[in-house]
């Protein structure tokens, strides 16, 4: 695919404007387990604009679960509530899991009505097969394409790093492994789109906890030349990352806008 | 031929045990706690300057599952090394005050070359508090002497090094 940019970094992301924008995390029991016989942990799947408080259940069965050694693996069971689902894991090789949801491309598209200044939205329209489903009279209509993935690493004993890319949308390539983020030392992480470094990527980084405090006091963060965004927290804790790109395009057959968002919970640990 | 080779690896070993006389002398006090008592887990290890582990000293622990609380030690070494980690356990202890002794050596059982370290002393006790002594110290040849402040899981402390 390749694309002719029209617009890098316009002002208010389309990505975010859909009706659906909730954040959404997977919150895991431990980040970083020690156990010679292999461990447990509990995984939260929310989506929820409180970082980290549960607010809707997202589909546990669509989470994707890769071992250190490229593996698929299979959770022990999984329970869907009115708040949260959850989803109990078993670790038994040392290294690194990826869980991963989300990253297929989905299609949007907006348009306004003569007489309603406020926007309108159709789910799964394309450019292709948005026109039977507009209204007449619609003007400012825009389509987008949208990948978002929800990602978390959980670490069983010695790192691993078993980092792919597939080379679609928006995506996370840590520098610095996510299991070695600690309080006051320097971190870096990169993002890629389509598979090329990807500058001027948002990305926003929020603490645990924002129900207890009045500012949000969240990091925010654009990736340089080389894709890469460099930061250093001050305080232990869990996080949230939320990452966001997009671009006009001019000649692609299903879309105006291409872009992506990640979803990503890390800790950093205690010094 | 045969006598030679002997001769130099003779040599060879007496000079190797020369260059290990540097002696690292920890006093250590764990102080009585109020209330509900688990014995600590302590880890105490040597970071060179630029925060990488060398050497971990002492590890008292139980099992493998709470490794991981004592934090600082698991990210920089523990996890990095289960051999290793096997190789220098040993139960934890009481409160109490403890004399340990080691030979200025990194995990491989090769001399710390002269340099800047820093001694660390990571003390984590389950349902309690956690402290993490940090001794800057440089390896230059001299003898020197550390007194250790008391933090909230150990009690003033004496850190010696004996060339």
């Amino acid at each position: 695919m390749k694309f002719k940019h029209l617009l890098l970094g316009a002002g208010a992301l389309l990505l975010a404007a859909q009706a659906s924008a909730h954040n959404r995390w997977i919150l895991p029991s431990h980040f970083s387990l020690s156990n010679d016989k292999g461990e447990w942990v509990m995984v939260d799947i929310t989506a929820s604009n409180e970082t980290f408080n549960v607010d809707k259940p997202m589909g546990a069965d669509r989470l994707k679960i890769t071992g250190p050694d490229g593996k698929s693996i299979f959770p022990g069971s999984s329970y869907r509530g009115h708040r949260k689902s959850v989803v109990d894991i078993h670790l038994e090789k040392d290294g690194t899991y990826q869980l991963a949801m989300g990253g297929e491309p989905r299609y949007f598209t907006s348009y306004k009505r003569k007489g309603e200044d406020k926007e309108q939205w159709l789910r799964n329209a394309n450019k292709t097969n948005r026109k039977s489903r507009l209204p007449k009279g619609a003007y400012d209509v825009k389509t987008v394409e949208g990948s978002s993935s929800v990602l978390t690493y959980i670490t069983l004993n010695s790192p691993s790093k078993n980092f792919t890319a597939t080379n679609k949308g928006l995506e996370f390539m840590p520098i610095t492994h996510p299991s070695d983020i600690a309080q006051g030392e320097a971190a870096q992480f990169k993002f890629l789109f389509n598979g090329k470094a990807q500058p001027g990527v948002k990305v926003e980084i929020i603490r645990e906890g924002v129900r207890y405090r009045n500012e949000q006091e969240a990091l925010t963060l654009k990736t340089d030349s080389q894709g890469q965004v460099d930061f250093t927290l001050a305080q232990a804790g869990r996080y949230i990352l939320m990452a966001e790109y997009e671009q006009d395009v001019s000649d692609y057959a299903l879309a105006d806008t291409v872009g992506g968002r990640v979803f990503l919970t890390f800790e950093a640990v205690l010094d | 031929m045969k006598k030679k080779i002997l001769l130099i690896s003779f040599l060879w070993l007496t000079s190797t045990a020369q260059v290990t006389a540097t002696e690292l002398q920890l006093d250590l006090k764990l102080p009585a706690q109020a209330g509900e008592y688990h014995n600590p887990y302590v880890a105490i290890w040597i970071e060179n300057s630029k925060g990488q582990s060398v050497r971990t000293l002492s590890l008292w622990r139980e099992g493998s599952k709470w490794l991981k609380d004592i934090r600082r030690w698991w990210r920089k070494a523990g996890r990095k090394d289960a051999d290793l980690v096997d190789g220098i356990t040993s139960a934890t202890r009481a409160a109490g005050q403890y004399q340990l002794n080691f030979d200025a050596l990194d995990d491989k059982g090769q001399p710390l070359v002269q340099g800047k370290y820093t001694l660390r002393i990571e003390v984590v006790r389950e349902n309690g508090g956690r402290s993490i002594v940090k001794q800057p110290f440089a390896l230059d040849g001299k003898e020197q002497k550390f007194t250790l402040k008391a933090t909230s899981e150990t009690a003033k402390s004496i850190f010696t090094i004996k060339e």
